[in-house]
This record gives C-alpha cells, structure tokens and sequence, in this order.
C-alpha cells in the first residue's frame, strides 16, 4: 500500500465537496475490489473518502410497485432482507451467492454496480430488472448505466445513493462459478417484468449485456422448450486461459435455460 | 494396535489462534527485508542503480547478487551423484542467491532492500532502477532441449542438466517387438504451485558476541534447514539454531533454504540487527518452488493372454531455471522405482531427462515421483483393458506381484518389503459394489448425466532421503521422574508431537500424558537424522522414539534390580513396573526415575536411540465413482474409496488426516491446480488465487477409508509411509474414473487437469 488519507464522510454533501476538490481521492465502500488493489500498490489514491456508514446511502424500503435500496447496503443485508426476499426473491438469491461470507459482510451494492466489473452479480440484477441507479445528481436507466468493461455512465465526482428495483412478475438468476475465484464464469438473469422480459448476462463477455434473441424468444413463449436450438453467438465472449468463449457461450445458453427452469419448472 | 484418539496435543493452541508461524515471530530493534525480483523470463542485467532507494530514509542497507557476502555463497551441490545414461553425470548449473548477470525466470530476485520498516523496504525496492537486455527464453520443455533452443546456462548443453535411464534397454526393445499387443500413452503431468497456507517467512537474529545465528523459519526439519543453511552460507551448522514451533504446510517445499533466506541471513549480520523477511502471496507463486512437471509418453507390452511383459517410458522432467536441491533426484530415481507398478513383469526400460526452462524451479512435492509414475502405470493398465477387451479387474489380478512374493526384487532391482495388491483390490471393488456400477451408470444416463468409474492399484516408495548418519530420537528424564522426548521431526500438521509420546508411553507401559514431546527444539541434544520428507517420519522417528524407549527399560535395569536388592536377570519390565519375577514386588519406572535423580541435567535413565535410513513400500487399491453433467463439463465426486497398506497403524486418526489431506490434494491436481506459464513471456499466468484452482473441501464430500496393513519388516514399528499415498492413488484413480464417463460420448484422451471448460471441450470435440 502507499501512504494516503483516509476520511469517513459525515454526509453525502461533504464527500461530494471533498471529491470535487481532490481529483486523486477515491470513494471507499466495503472496498472489496479497492483495498486489494491498495495492497498490491495497483492504485495510489490521495485519500480514501469513506461512504458505507452514510445513513443517506443505508437501508431497503418496500416502495409498492418497486423496491428502493441504499447504495452502501452490504450484500448480506440485501440477501436477508424480507422486504428483497418477498417481492424480488431472485435478487436476494443473487446477494447470497456473491463471493463469501467475508465478502458478503462488507461488500455493497453501490460500490459492485459502480465498479462494473464484467463478472460481478449485480449488474446482472440491475439490467435484467430495469432498474434506476440513482446517483448524487441524477437517476440513470439501467439501459444507459453500463458502459462495457469497469466503464459507466458515472461522471467525475458522481456518486451511486441508491436503487429503484421494479418489482416483476417473476425473476430467477444462475449463475456458473469460475472454479478458482467464485465470480461469475456465466450468470444469467432472466426476468418478467411489466415492461417485458429481459435476459441480462454477467461473466461471459466484457461487460453486462442484454441477450435479445433470448428476450424475444422467452416472449413468445416463457419454456425452456421457447429457447431450444437458441444459440449464444460466441463472438466477442472472453477467451482466455481458464475457459473458450465458445464455452462461456454455452454457458450462457445453459445458465439461461436453468434460470427459466426454475421459475417454470420444467426440467 | 492404534491407540484410542483423545485429540492432538497440537490443537488447543492452534484452533485457539496461539498457534506461532514465523511472522508471529518478532525481535526487539527488527529491520525488515523485501526483495525485487526480475518481472523478464531472460535477460542479462545491464546495470542494477540503487542510488535512489538508498536515499530513501530508513534504508539501512541494499544487497546484490554481486554484494562480496552474497557473491561468496555457495550452491549446495546436488544429491544426484549416481550416473545417469552413457555414464552422464548430474551437471547442476551454479544458482546465485541473487542474480548475477542474469535472470532467468520471473521472480528470481535481483536486489534486496534492509530498511527500518517493511514499507520504506517496499520504497526502495520499487525505486531501485535495473537495466535489462532480454533474452529470448524458453518455457516448454520439449522446445528446451530442441536443438537451437534458447540456452539457460553456458555450463549445461541443451538445456539438460540429467539425463537418467534406467532399467534393461535391449531385453525391453526384444520383448516389445515380439509383443503381441502394445499400448502407448502420451501424458502432460502438470506443473503445481505448492501454495502452504503459511507464506515463506525468515527472520534471522546474529550475536556477534557468541557468533551464533537464531533464525525463525517454517521448515520441514531443523537439521535439513541448519544443514542447507551452512552449505550456502559457510556457516557451521552448529553456530545456527533453527526455530519453528508450528508450520503451516510444508508438501516438500519447506525442506531447504531458500535462497531469500541466505540473503537475510547474511543481512542480519551485516547490519548488527535482527533482519524479518515475510513474503508476500504472490512472491509466494513465483519464488516458492513448483511441483510436478512432466511430459510423459509410456507403452506396455503384453502376450495375448494379456500378461504384461514389459515397460517403457520416457519422460521429460522440468527442473526450472535452477536445479532445486532435489528436483533432479526425486523427478527421475523415485518414478524409476517403482516403475513396475505392483505388476510382475520381465523387464522395464525407462529415460528421464530433466530440461532447464525460464520458469521457477522444481522441486518435491507431496508425492514427488510417485503420482506420476502411479499415474503413468495406472493409465496404461485401464487403457490396455479397453484395447484389449479384458475386464481392468480381471487384467489387474492376473498380473499382480502375488502376496507370497514379498519380499520381492522388481527387475530394475527394487526391493518391495510386502504387500497385498490383490487382497486391496478385492476388499475395495466389494466396499465400492463396482459390479453394482453398471445399473448406477444407466440411472445416471436417464438423468443425463455421464457417470464413471475408475480404478487404480498403486505402491510407492516411503521412508525418502537418503543419508548416512542415523535418525534419532531421546529420552530425557526430569527430577520429578518427568520424561520428554526430543525428535527433530520437522511436523508440519501431522501430529507428531501427540503421536511420539504415545508411542514412547505404549513402549514403556505408561500414560503418554507423562510424555512432553519437544521436537525441533533448539535447546534439545544435537541429534542427528533428516526431517518431514518422503513419508519417513513414522518409519524413522517413530521407530527411534520406541527403540529410545527400549532403550531406558534396558538401562533402568540393573538400577531397579539394586532397588530391589535382587540380580538384574531377576527382574522383568512390564506395564511401567519393573518387578521381581513371580512376585508382587516391584518399582516404577517414574519411582525409580525420581529416585535416581539427575547430576547437571543428566540423568541415569536419559536414552537415546537411532533408526538408519530405510524404505517401505505403502500401497493401496482405490475406487473413485464420478458424475458428470455433460451441459457444463462439472464433475462430481460421488463417492471415493480407498484401501490402503500403510503397515502397522499406530494411530488411526492421524493415519485417517494423513490419507484425507494426500487424496485431496491429488484431486487438487486432477480438478483444477495449474501452474501456468505463457510460452512468450514466460510470465506466471496463474500467479494468484484469482487464477489459481485450490481444491475446497466440497470436493470431495464422501471418502471412505479401509486398511489392509501388511507389517513391514523393515522397521521395528512395522510401519510404512502414509502421507503420499494419497495423492499417489488420486491422480490415477480419479483420471481413470473421469476418462470411464467420459469414454461412451467418444472422448478417448484428457490431460490433467480435468476442469469444467476443458471436459466440456473434450466432448464436443468428440461429437
């Protein structure tokens, strides 16, 4: 690590005056991705604004139609939050399976969104639900949100509060492990909501992404039977040294089917 | 004969975190040391300028390969000292502590930073500027020794350091070309990252005052620490005193010195202070040396009976940049020794050349030799049943070395001690109803799911390392009758220090709570013998803790037959008491001990005892059933079955520790562990556990354990080595079982490791 300062914000109003001042300053959430960086000397920010006590960024809220969570709320919480368990049980599900229970204690969802990282969870959630991120000057549709790999539509000194989950008729999320780090080598989020249905895939290409074909075929007809002979183009997938896109293509494939299978029950 | 288990001595500290590793170790006034290591496979250094970092406050010193102190250590030279093919002797090139000239693999340290602190030694080191020429490089071994290949070290033509054969070339050319039926295999046996839960830590402390060094290290045995310590170093072994009270993982590589520690300890004295030294995780993956790493191509001769008549091998073993102490030895005569298999066969032929590469060196690690040549075998039996059309049961028994054999000398003249290949074999298709397997696998096939089963029957080397001086063990009695056992043991999660004393308390007929075992103490008697390698540890300091036993009854004697006021042929020891034959009359050992008290800390009853060096010959029949879901290449482990001869058992659950931690971490290598290089760079691809597979406890959910211990008879215990054979039967047993499932969708070949992406890609391969 290098030397920097580190400051918990008192409100959201001083950590947006502190970042505006300091171009080298970085937003510490749970810090799950910064903090390694850190210690392998991968970043050298000037000073650490600590966000994840802001009581402004906190809580889960049953909002009817939809439902509202803080940016800084740890994965665990949204995991066993009754309100999330009730009305969008496939993202609660989706909380419990990010990386492990340490990760899951501290880690929150404003800082994984706002990281984009192309094998992170939540992106899948806020995509394939249309969600709003809601940040410290504007509401941005998910549709407008990511931007390709650790890209956003964050600007300088933006700073993610919260979501707006629309609560959908019915949703599920799978996701295939990497077998060495646990994120996600494929995870597929298929949800039917009231606009629609939407597929969002993390884990297999550079960044979250709307399978059409998928959401096209699943309107028709929502079976794991409407997705036969349905292929992931493998194309532009990751290709590396732990698996070929042509696999991670399939595993879209599979991902998808067994995340409409279990809302259908079909096998 | 095992004991009743009543816990590990070694675990209230060490499940209540006061367990102490090496960092936990800290000295007043401490500097800390942190290396800069070359980020190029090949390059010559042009110039190495510190003048920057040590500028930088709290340096306190920057040492090179070129430094006088560092320049003038010296490579231990090899243990390789029979010859290999046409008379070649071992050509070990000469390793730098720090490079010279040179570097010839990323990590290799170039430059060591001494500073007041681990940060300002963090400073340094990234401001120390060095200028590289690079140098074409190469990583895979059948391109190393390709003629025009890039060349590591002017003194080691071809990039081959060894070049070992054994066995009988033209009597194995003869009966190949007169077979009527020869099976051939090529393997890669990948390369591992041994990955101990505890980093590599030194910390070094020199009185000059004494002129005695005190160094901190996790290590596999104080002798082969203090041993390789003084040949680097010049130091005499007797002016370094090695601590290490819990050692978290050693599987081969916490044996020696590592270069880093040299370094250190020549830093601690030139500064007057104690100098720490903890590496990071991912100096860890490049520095810690690898395991493994064999290209293997095998064949099999057999009658049309299905006899086996004879083998071949030939391999390419990687050594690394350097030769590791033992990379040469174990990586060419431990696989030639058990190249038979557990099959009586004419005749074996065989050639290992080991082959210098810009990567990490390699050295032993947990099985070191004996997963790969088990594996070779195992492979190429399950593989001539299919050719051939017999059962892998039915060709197994009718080529097995039979029972009434033993002890038997294989022709390359390796002497097995006993062993009961057929009756493991027979006990674990019955535990695993392997006839019962067919109707699993249709129940499977409607659940869409490819299931199989695999088989390897196994023996391996135990008791590893060589040496002449015998390994010890001793007896010291208190003034309370109290008794300790010293051993230089070097226990890296076995359990010794529960296990000797009761050994020593079984042998002298009392309560092994008595018993304190100090083991690797420096404070204890100098006794001679090796640490934790090979799976010796029972077989040599095991036996020397109850021949040192044997030895206090023998000596309390005659001071108990003057107790008793009767000659010495008048009295016998049993159950802690000696007593007059045929009488009620009698004194305790304990009694006696306390009696005869003790003159300056020795006692008349203090015993010590040594077992020369020995090997036994472990073996074990295993059974492994798997599952695998051909829509994302996952396989799982339904149930693994293992029958072991591991000789006497003397304590079941350490015995039970033992078999558990080898199976898993041979699934490690079958499942996921890769050590992998890009052939451009020659950087280290999976050099985090981001990319680096660890086998997880899920892995394997079901292990079922069954002991067919044959005694050994050479060793007073009767025992044989347990802590490899695990992973010795894994690779194979696994592999065959994955291949078993695999073989109805057409996939006749799969190298190591068996992960879901590349099973996936085997099918559709095969489709």
């Amino acid at each position: 690590m290098y030397s920097f300062t580190y400051t918990r914000a008192k409100s959201l109003a001083e950590a947006r005056a502190m970042l505006a001042k300091d171009h080298d300053a970085k937003l510490l959430s749970g810090g799950m991705t910064l903090i390694p960086t850190l210690k392998q000397r991968l970043a050298s920010p000037s000073q650490l604004i600590d966000i994840s006590r802001l009581a402004e960024l906190r809580g889960i809220a049953d909002k009817g139609d939809c439902v509202e969570i803080g940016a800084a709320t740890r994965h665990v919480e949204t995991s066993r939050s009754d309100v999330v368990r009730q009305k969008i049980p496939a993202l609660a599900h989706l909380a419990s399976q990010i990386g492990d229970p340490q990760v899951r204690n501290r880690g929150t969802m404003g800082g994984s969104v706002a990281n984009n990282d192309p094998v992170a969870d939540y992106p899948a959630a806020v995509l394939g639900l249309g969600a709003i991120v809601k940040t410290s000057q504007r509401e941005i549709a998910a549709d407008n949100f990511f931007k390709g790999m650790f890209e956003t539509a964050l600007e300088a000194g933006e700073i993610v509060t919260g979501f707006s989950y629309p609560v959908p008729k019915r949703a599920a999320y799978a996701k295939f492990p990497h077998p060495v780090s646990g994120y996600a080598m494929a995870g597929s989020f298929v949800a039917d909501t009231g606009a629609g249905i939407r597929v969002a895939i993390v884990g297999a290409g550079p960044g979250v992404f709307r399978w059409k074909e998928a959401e096209a075929a699943l309107s028709k007809s929502f079976s794991v039977a409407a997705l036969k002979g349905l292929a992931m183009p493998s194309a532009g997938l990751s290709n590396d040294l732990h698996a070929t896109a042509e696999y991670r293509a399939n595993l879209v494939e599979v991902m998808t089917r067994r995340a409409v299978a279990s809302l259908t029950g079909e096998k | 004969m095992s004991t009743e288990f009543k816990g590990r001595r070694e675990d209230r500290r060490l499940i209540t975190g006061t367990g102490r590793y090496t960092a936990d170790w800290n000295q007043p006034g401490q500097l800390y040391a942190v290396f800069l290591r070359s980020d190029r496979a090949h390059a010559r250094i042009l110039s190495v300028d510190t003048a920057a970092a040590s500028a930088i406050p709290g340096v306190h010193a920057i040492m090179t390969g070129d430094d006088a102190d560092i320049a003038a250590m010296k490579n231990p030279p090899s243990n390789v000292t029979w010859e290999g093919r046409g008379g070649m002797k071992m050509n070990q090139p000469d390793r730098p502590v720090m490079a010279r000239g040179k570097v010839l693999y990323v990590g290799e340290p170039v430059a060591m930073v001494v500073a007041q602190s681990a940060h300002a030694a963090q400073d340094a080191a990234e401001a120390i500027v060095v200028d590289y020429e690079d140098l074409p490089a190469v990583i895979d071994l059948e391109e190393a020794l390709a003629p025009g290949a890039p060349q590591l070290h002017q003194s080691v033509p071809g990039n081959l350091p060894f070049d070992y054969e054994w066995g009988d070339p033209a009597r194995v050319a003869e009966i190949f070309s007169a077979a009527a039926h020869v099976v051939r295999l090529k393997h890669v046996d990948q390369r591992l990252v041994g990955n101990p839960m505890e980093p590599k830590a030194f910390l070094a402390v020199y009185d000059a005052t004494r002129d005695i060094y005190d160094v901190w290290s996790s290590t596999q045995g104080m002798t082969m620490m203090k041993g390789s310590l003084a040949a680097t170093t010049g130091v005499p072994p007797q002016k370094i005193r090695v601590h290490a009270q819990d050692v978290g993982g050693g599987f081969g590589i916490r044996s020696n010195a590592y270069p880093e520690y040299c370094a250190v300890f020549a830093a601690a004295r030139r500064t007057g202070k104690p100098v720490k030294w903890v590496a990071t995780r991912a100096e860890c993956f490049v520095s810690d040396w690898h395991g493994r790493d064999f290209v293997m191509s095998g064949e099999m001769a057999f009658d049309r009976d299905g006899r086996i008549l004879a083998a071949r091998y030939d391999w390419i073993a990687a050594m690394g940049a350097y030769c590791s102490p033992t990379g040469a030895n174990v990586h060419t005569l431990t696989p030639a020794t058990t190249s038979v298999g557990t099959y009586a066969m004419a005749a074996v032929h065989g050639r290992i050349r080991c082959a210098l590469t810009n990567t990490t060196s390699v050295t032993a690690y947990r099985g070191a030799g004996r997963p790969d040549i088990a594996y070779m075998v195992e492979r190429l039996v399950d593989e001539a049943a299919l050719q051939l059309g017999i059962d892998p049961i039915e060709l197994r028994r009718k080529n097995f070395i039979s029972k009434d054999a033993f002890p038997y000398t294989t022709p390359n003249k390796v002497t097995y001690d006993s062993g009961d290949y057929a009756g493991m074999l027979e006990d674990v298709i019955k535990v695993s109803d392997w006839s019962g397997f067919e109707k699993r696998r249709s129940e499977s096939k409607a659940r869409g799911k490819l299931r199989g089963i695999g088989l390897a029957v196994f023996v391996e080397p135990s008791g590893g390392g060589r040496g002449t001086d015998p390994n010890q063990a001793m007896i010291k009695f208190g003034s309370s009758g109290n008794i300790e056992l010293f051993s230089i043991a070097g226990p890296t999660g076995q359990g010794h220090e529960t296990v000797f004393p009761e050994i020593v308390g079984r042998e002298l007929g009392i309560d092994p709570s008595l018993i304190t075992a100090r083991i690797g103490d420096p404070d204890g008697p100098p006794l001679t013998g090796l640490g934790t390698i090979g799976s010796r540890s029972m077989i040599h300091h095991g036996s020397a803790s109850m021949l040192a036993a044997r030895e206090v009854i023998r000596k309390g004697m005659d001071h108990a037959a003057r107790e008793l006021e009767v000659a010495a042929q008048d009295v016998e020891y049993a159950q802690g008491n000696y007593r007059i034959k045929g009488t009620d009359r009698a004194i305790s050992l304990v009694n006696l001990a306390k009696k005869l008290g003790g003159v300056a800390g020795v006692h008349p009853l203090d015993a010590g005892a040594g077992m020369a060096h020995t090997s036994a010959f472990p073996g074990g029949a295993h059974v492994a059933e798997v599952e695998i879901d051909p829509a994302t290449g996952v396989t799982e482990v339904l149930k693994y079955y293992a029958v072991d001869d591991c000789g006497n058992i003397v304590n079941h659950t350490l015995l039970e520790g033992q078999m558990h931690g080898g199976i898993m971490q041979g699934a490690g290598q079958v499942f996921g562990e890769h050590g992998m290089y890009d052939k451009e760079s020659g950087q280290l691809l999976t050099g985090s556990f981001m990319d680096y597979f660890m086998p997880k406890a899920g892995l394997l959910r079901d292990i079922y354990l069954g002991d067919h211990p044959m005694p050994s008879p050479t060793n007073p215990l009767g025992v044989k080595g347990a802590g490899e054979a695990g992973t010795t039967g894994a690779l194979p047993t696994l592999m065959n079982a994955i291949l078993n499932a695999l073989r109805p969708a057409g996939v006749t070949h799969l190298d190591m490791p068996a992960t879901p992406s590349r099973v996936w890609e085997a099918l559709r391969k095969a489709r």
